[in-house]
């Protein structure tokens, strides 16, 4: 990761999971237990000649998961079951509390990975795959981006839950939505249970402070049942793609009572209603509060919804139609968090070599190879010191940057993974880039002028540069790991906590001079409300000199004019990135 | 296991990842341990050390005497050294890393440059060895939880202990050939060692876990 100030850093995709063997799914609690419009479970709304849930059970049968535990309230076991089939075992529980017991004893007696989900959920199956076909990471979610403001929302740091919400939990600054499917694996299967336990009590009677953060809930959600309503989502679905990134996070909170339209204000009952019924939202917060590593599976450009009406599943249906999946696959296999020139000038056609690739049979071990050669042939190219050569270097080095990026891509679109691989992608990358500097004070040198020295110093600027991007993250992955977190009963996550006890503090009105903010922390919450305009996204990620923009400096400059306007440049863009990116880091750090 | 296979392979007690990073050496980790004593950050005492030696590179280029040499890069030593176990706020303590990178490659360039200019091509190759170990160690510790094999990390010394044979064979005006002899020695060792890890230690391929992404660009 290179950019200093913006953490973007790149989170896995529900459609970029190996699915190399079939899942070892336990058991699988699915929970059509929410109510929609007209009374019924929301898992029981009409889906083609079907239902929702069961769609939902074909898919996971297509996933392995063939005989899965569905639970229903008392009065609709009869339906649920013939809208399941025979394989699905159907339970009736007659409350959360009761649901959360049933979970934990079916997880205690499941052997291997659980899954609980809602059971009114739709989706493509190759989002299902992602959380649920990968017998290798750790526990996880589906999730989304944090614009669907009728879902629980979390916050996730570096690739993992830090607090999450549901009914009665709220999280403090929400980066993330929780889409209603987690996978335990085994390890925390145990931790699974105990907080199943530790809730079903808590939700039979729920504290007054756990009512209260309900109601802020439902007074937020007025608002946004009318925001959605303009949007022309529907209200009451919280559906669609995510958004590709939100201008900004307005502060719902504390706004004044919206008034509804009679049918905004039915689907914000439903809504509201349906909130506590949602057990695996419980789990999960369960589950962050008990310090379990939760990994967050982006959804990225596919459908997810959660219809809450008739006319919100077949507006579903409709849409979901119109997703193009192997398209959105290949979209979702060019990385998200790529530099300005690989995003546009070359992932846009390196992902078509890429699907070439894997239809011709190629493996991602293979295209690095190339890739390499590549690089090696650009070092000699420039060692020649002709003007052809260097013309020569800067084509093939730009070949070289292409395949690069062709097996990465490769390996997410055809779920190729290995350590090997990525340990070696890594290694080259590197030895391409250095061997390329070698080349050029080469070639210089048969031009009659000497540059060794600005070569040494552009190889310790960039190892010097990488050092610092590991060992900053290497510390903030160490400080996530002991983020504290709050007992179960605490509607606040942690941070929600400290800001109750400074709000505490203001009004209570010391007497003393309003404490002053250190100045890295209002110099830094300047730079990051800077961080959020779209139109300075890229600027920002060019002035970090990512590998697409360090390779064009070099190709342009060496085939116009000679290596040492090459290193000059390439040295003078990377010292102000390293300066740059060392502020924002020292400033996070000492804040 | 016995200790000298222990010796031979890669141990895979993963500890604290800034410490795997930061590559020191005898020296260095005895003076860390001096330098738990002191309350300063760790970056402020490495920038102690790097500071002067940046500011004399700058001032006298290759034209330093060899007795300015000895005093600057001892202090260097001394201070980026002592802050391997410098204490100070633990979310500061990534900040030496860079500043120690940033020292070690200096310096050696700089001794390069004391040499003279023909010893700038044999400085680049002995960055290019020392570049790869300090990736690898990053990389193989991200995608497989191991370090190298306790042989290299002996061999390679330490970047204090370069720094120090650094300076040795400049003296002994052995440059530029002790450079390259030192590239090659450290670039077969480290390339080596790395390879026999993959292919026999690490033959299973094992499917990467999807939180092992590649952050940086």
């Amino acid at each position: 990761m290179t950019s200093g100030l913006s953490d973007t850093r790149a989170a896995p995709d529900a459609s970029t999971i190996p699915a190399a063997q079939p899942a070892a799914i336990g058991v699988a609690v699915v929970l059509a237990t929410a109510l929609a419009s007209d009374g019924r479970p929301a898992a029981l709304l009409p889906w083609g000649n079907g239902t929702v849930v069961g769609r939902l059970a074909e898919q996971l049968a297509d996933l392995g998961v063939r005989a899965p535990l569905i639970v229903t309230r008392p009065g609709f076991e009869a339906v649920v079951r013939e809208a399941v089939g025979p394989a699905a075992a159907v339970r009736v529980a007659a409350s959360v509390a009761e649901d959360l017991r049933l979970i934990a004893r079916a997880a205690r007696d499941a052997a291997g990975q659980v899954l609980v989900m809602s059971g009114d959920i739709v989706t493509h199956t190759d989002a299902l795959e992602g959380v649920i076909a990968n017998p290798h990471a750790g526990t996880r979610i589906l999730a989304g981006g944090r614009r669907r403001p009728l879902a629980f929302r979390f916050q996730a740091r570096r690739g993992r839950l830090v607090s999450a919400a549901s009914a009665y939990h709220a999280v403090r600054s929400p980066n993330g939505s929780f889409l209603g499917i987690l996978r335990a694996v085994p390890d925390d299967v145990e931790a699974l249970a105990t907080a199943a336990d530790r809730l079903a009590p808590l939700v039979a009677d729920a504290p007054e402070a756990w009512q209260d953060e309900l109601d802020r809930k439902a007074a937020r959600w007025r608002a946004a049942v009318t925001r959605a309503a303009a949007d022309d989502e529907g209200g009451d679905d919280f559906a669609g793609p995510d958004e590709p990134e939100p201008a900004d996070d307005r502060s719902d909170e504390d706004s004044a009572p919206v008034a509804l339209s009679d049918a905004d204000e039915a689907s914000w009952r439903v809504r509201v209603a349906a909130a506590p019924e949602d057990a695996v939202a419980l789990l999960l917060v369960g589950l962050v509060r008990a310090h379990v590593d939760v990994t967050p599976i982006y959804l990225r450009q596919l459908f997810w919804a959660r219809p809450l009406s008739a006319d919100a599943a077949v507006r579903a249906a409709e849409r979901i139609t119109h997703y193009d999946v192997d398209r959105l696959l290949l979209e979702s296999a060019v990385k998200s968090a790529d530099g300005f020139f690989t995003t546009f000038f070359v992932s846009p056609y390196s992902k078509y070599i890429a699907r070439w690739a894997a239809r011709r049979g190629f493996t991602p071990n293979q295209v690095t190879t190339v890739s390499m050669l590549l690089g090696v042939l650009t070092a000699a190219a420039f060692a020649t010191g002709e003007r052809w050569g260097l013309v020569a270097g800067a084509v093939l080095l730009q070949l070289s940057f292409t395949t690069d990026c062709v097996d990465g891509q490769l390996a997410r679109y055809t779920r190729q993974f290995s350590k090997l691989g990525a340990w070696l992608d890594s290694v080259f990358d590197r030895t391409k880039e250095y061997l390329a500097f070698a080349g050029l004070a080469l070639g210089a040198h048969k031009m009659g002028d000497e540059v060794w020295v600005l070569a040494c110093a552009a190889i310790t600027l960039q190892t010097v540069r990488h050092s610092s991007d590991f060992a900053y993250m290497a510390a903030a992955h160490q400080v996530i790991t002991v983020t504290p977190q709050t007992p179960i009963e605490q509607p606040l996550d942690h941070a929600g906590v400290q800001a109750e006890a400074r709000r505490t503090a203001r009004t209570a009105g010391e007497r003393s001079a309003p404490a002053k903010r250190p100045l890295a922390s209002r110099i830094l919450s300047r730079w990051s409300r800077l961080d959020h305009s779209p139109s300075l996204r890229w600027v920002k990620r060019m002035a970090a000199f990512p590998i697409g923009e360090r390779f064009a400096v070099i190709s342009i400059t060496a085939a116009f004019f000679t290596p040492r306007v090459t290193f000059i440049a390439w040295l003078a863009w990377g010292g102000v990135a390293f300066a740059y990116t060392q502020t924002g880091r020292i400033l996070r750090s000492i804040r | 296991m016995s200790a000298p296979a222990a010796a031979i392979s890669e141990s895979t007690a993963p500890r604290d990842p800034i410490a795997v990073y930061r590559d020191d050496g005898v020296i260095a980790r005895a003076l860390g341990r001096v330098g738990a004593r002191v309350t300063l950050p760790a970056p402020v005492l490495a920038l102690a050390g790097f500071a002067p030696l940046l500011a004399v590179v700058i001032a006298e280029g290759g034209g330093a005497s060899d007795g300015v040499a000895a005093v600057v890069l001892a202090w260097a030593l001394l201070t980026v050294g002592a802050s391997a176990g410098a204490r100070g706020r633990p979310k500061l303590v990534w900040g030496a890393v860079p500043i120690e990178r940033l020292t070690e490659y200096v310096a050696l360039i700089w001794i390069a440059a004391l040499h003279g200019e023909s010893a700038y091509p044999a400085a680049y190759a002995l960055l290019g060895a020392l570049a790869f170990r300090h990736y690898d160690l990053v990389y193989r510790l991200r995608h497989r939880g191991v370090v190298p094999a306790r042989w290299v990390s002996a061999l390679s010394l330490g970047w204090d202990g370069r720094l120090v044979l650094a300076f040795v064979l400049l003296v002994a005006g052995t440059l530029p050939a002790g450079f390259y002899v030192l590239a090659a020695v450290f670039g077969a060792a480290f390339v080596g060692e790395a390879v026999y890890g993959w292919v026999v230690v690490g033959r299973v391929e094992q499917p990467l876990g999807d939180d092992e992404e590649d952050d940086e660009l």
